[in-house]
């Protein structure tokens, strides 16, 4: 009888305080959150006006590339190396949608694999032959490649010069530009893919499943902020896997100022997904993210709201990245303390929002940790 | 250790029962009970009386032949299949010393006493499906090398960031040839010969060993050292100062047995398999030298039961990832998995039974399996099914203690 007791009154703390995932009836199999205007959110306010952005950036890119290999000269350089970062901030926006054609183009590895592999580079540029389609040539194409040819060559007469008088200039001229029309076919056919019926598939498939569209987008910006962002853009050039630091390992190697904006364009998109932000001020949110959603479902961690906790998380995040020098190939070698608190705050919001906002989603974690070989 | 604790009870007593001439006369034996050292470490006459040099060269030259197999520039058919039945003093290896040696793996490939010594045949058939392996890489893939893979067309084919090279059916022939020699080679030769008591206790060992007799001019009894090469299979490839206590690195120090205990061990399901392991080959190991051959056998059983189940285990895991990343449509991704699958399902052929001291799966259980992930259309891999893999993951399973979900949730 006293168990009974004690047990109805812990039920009734639990409903209390909110701990129940499925907030108002055990007998609802999912929670009433709006998850078509959440996946509406999501496409139209956010992802498709990502990639148009991207898509635009990158044309300019593309006009700047035809006039610096007509012409290669101080000025078409600068011209080329501005819009190739401000393509690489675009790119920093949308590089977290890795689902549907994206996903099946291997997307995020066609255009940003670092290091770049500037050894089988020369080899394709001497020999004048190169296939961009083949899946080895992966570490020689996208931003990082591109990189590697405006800003790894040597000096800026050097560079010119490999675009001019060097035995191999046309060979330079055409890998740059293959480099950069491939990125933007690529962009294209996803584009085209979510203008051309994956956008109502996408906002329609409500399910609470491994097969809905809202548990594949959150696996996917769940394995992109743990990879690509904490891992790739941080942990790694840190040495956090591999017990020593490899400052070659940075995002932007050779233009090595812009490794911290390439983070922070990152690290402002995972934050501006998770609170459902519009990608401008033409896509304003509709209201709903994952925040909205945890809010709705009352989730509490230690007291305080879950959604709170991850975005005071964030910002612990930022301020961490703030004392980071802008060259993180620098800041690994003389300072790497640094580089590690900051993985250390990334770290921190794994756990918040793959093991605390998973769990109270219903949402199971869908990949693994590679094997390794 | 134990001898010094002893001594003075061992004195006592005696001056106890020669002083007073009570009727309560106890003679007390000094039993000396075995106890495992703390680490692998084994005298006598003050010097270490393990050895297994030997079982450290072949693991390096199997290292050798799997880099090789991806070699496509420098490696050809004759230059692979040179490797893997090296001749003493062929050039076939970058590091001299294995050149120098007379060892290879491909002797040592489907050769343990117990399954082989009356069955040449299968034997036989095996080492050729190894050098079947090397043949179809060198004649099929290499060519292919920049081509990108298709079903029926043998080429390359992205799995995330990494690059995998396949056969027309989708198969990696260097993933079915390092993780079948787990079995073939590694494994056989730990259950089934150097464990085994028709190798311990072959000629006159037993004798010699338990009246001290070592081997020529070595410090170790050949029993002894028939235990230590069972070891060395394991943890030849641990640097040498470490190989007395080689668990810390557990994975990291081959990319056979040593890697997949490492991993079997990280599995919340099987955490503790590695240090099982360890535990029973030093017992055995010091069983050995206290001449208890039942306790030893005893080790030797608990050894074949464990590396039988992690053989199991990453067959059925590999399946299982296999299909999950088939059912999302990533190829290249199932292809590598079901590829170590394919080596893995192989090795279960050199699993043991140890009530009957026979495989745990008969030649056609093997052959069946993978025959079946194989032929669920014309173009192999690119055909498979989730349930065909499901089918071979419960039927492995069937036969241990453990279930699908457990070996599945592995990494």
């Amino acid at each position: 009888m006293k168990k009974n007791i004690i047990y109805v009154l812990f039920c009734f703390l639990a409903f209390v305080s909110a701990c129940g995932v499925d907030d108002n009836s055990d007998s609802q199999p999912t929670d009433s959150y709006d998850r078509g205007a959440l996946l509406l959110n999501w496409a139209d306010n956010i992802i498709i006006p990502g990639y148009a952005n991207l898509s635009q950036k990158l044309n300019v890119l593309e006009i700047a590339s035809e006039d610096f290999t007509q012409v290669p000269a101080v000025e078409s350089l600068e011209v080329i190396r501005n819009t190739w970062l401000e393509a690489y901030k675009a790119f920093q926006k949308i590089s977290m949608f890795e689902i549907g054609r994206a996903e099946t183009l291997n997307y995020r590895n066609r255009l940003n694999v670092y290091p770049t592999n500037a050894q089988e580079i020369d080899g394709y540029i001497s020999s004048n032959t190169w296939n961009l389609e083949l899946p080895s040539t992966i570490d020689s194409q996208g931003f990082p490649a591109i990189d590697y040819l405006l800003y790894g060559l040597g000096t800026d007469q050097e560079t010119l010069d490999k675009y001019t008088t060097d035995e191999n200039a046309s060979s330079y001229k055409m890998y740059l530009l293959d480099l950069v029309t491939t990125m933007q076919t690529l962009t294209n056919e996803v584009i085209f893919d979510w203008q051309n019926g994956y956008r109502e598939t996408y906002i329609t498939n409500i399910s609470s499943s491994a097969s809905g569209a809202v548990d594949q987008t959150v696996n996917a910006f769940m394995y992109y902020y743990e990879k690509a962002l904490r891992a790739g853009k941080v942990g790694i050039p840190a040495g956090v896997f591999s017990g020593s630091t490899l400052p070659q390992n940075v995002e932007s190697y050779y233009n090595q100022f812009v490794s911290k904006l390439l983070l922070t364009q990152a690290l402002s998109a995972t934050v501006g997904f998770f609170n459902g932000e519009g990608a401008t001020a033409d896509f304003p949110s509709n209201g709903f993210s994952l925040n909205s959603y945890l809010n709705a479902l009352n989730t509490v961690k230690n007291g305080s709201d879950l959604s709170s906790l991850i975005n005071d998380q964030f910002q612990v995040a930022f301020s961490k990245i703030e004392l980071l020098d802008d060259n993180f190939t620098e800041q690994v070698t003389n300072d790497n303390i640094k580089m590690l608190e900051t993985y250390d705050e990334l770290q921190r919001n794994v756990i918040l929002m793959k093991v605390d906002m998973l769990q109270a989603l219903s949402i199971d974690v869908n990949y693994i940790d590679a094997d390794g070989d | 250790m134990e001898k010094l604790v002893l001594l003075p009870i061992f004195i006592a007593t005696l001056f106890v029962s020669c002083s007073s001439d009570d009727d309560n006369q106890v003679i007390i034996e000094p039993i000396e009970p075995i106890v495992a050292p703390a680490d692998y470490t084994f005298t006598r006459n003050n010097e270490s009386t393990v050895s297994f040099s030997g079982q450290s060269t072949r693991i390096f030259m199997a290292e050798e032949i799997i880099s090789g197999l991806k070699a496509n520039t420098t490696q050809t058919e004759a230059s692979l299949l040179a490797m893997f039945d090296h001749q003493e003093g062929a050039d076939d290896f970058s590091d001299p010393l294995l050149n120098a040696s007379g060892k290879s793996v491909r002797s040592k490939t489907a050769a343990s006493y117990d399954y082989f010594i009356e069955n040449a045949t299968e034997a036989s058939e095996i080492k050729s499906m190894f050098d079947n392996y090397i043949t179809l890489q060198a004649t099929e893939v290499f060519p292919n090398w920049d081509v990108i893979a298709a079903p029926g067309v043998a080429g390359q084919i992205a799995d995330g960031s990494s690059t995998r090279y396949v056969s027309p059916k989708g198969l990696e022939y260097n993933q079915a040839f390092a993780k079948g020699l787990i079995g073939a080679f590694v494994s056989d030769q730990i259950l089934n010969n150097y464990l085994s008591p028709s190798v311990l206790d072959a000629a006159d060992n037993v004798s010699n060993n338990d009246n001290d007799v070592t081997d020529g001019d070595k410090n170790y009894t050949v029993m002894e050292h028939k235990w230590d090469e069972a070891y060395g299979y394991l943890f030849g490839g641990v640097p040498e100062e470490n190989q007395s206590n080689p668990l810390p690195t557990i994975g990291d120090n081959d990319s056979f047995l040593n890697k997949y205990v490492g991993k079997t061990n990280s599995d919340p399901d099987f955490e503790g398999i590695a240090q099982d392991i360890f535990d029973a080959f030093k017992l055995g190991r010091a069983a050995i030298v206290g001449k208890d051959y039942d306790l030893r056998n005893a080790q030797a059983v608990i050894l074949q039961q464990k590396i039988s189940e992690v053989i199991a285990i990453r067959a059925v895991y590999y399946l299982q990832t296999g299909k999950s990343s088939i059912e999302s449509g990533d190829f290249g991704a199932a292809f590598h998995d079901l590829s170590e699958g394919y080596g893995f399902l192989t090795s279960l052929r050199f699993t043991r039974d140890t009530q009957n001291g026979t495989s745990i799966f008969t030649k056609s259980d093997v052959d069946g399996f993978v025959s079946d992930i194989m032929t669920d259309g014309p173009n192999g891999l690119w055909d498979v099914t989730a349930e065909t893999l499901d089918a071979i993951s419960e039927e492995i399973a069937s036969r241990y203690s453990f279930t699908v979900a457990q070996a599945a949730s592995s990494n």
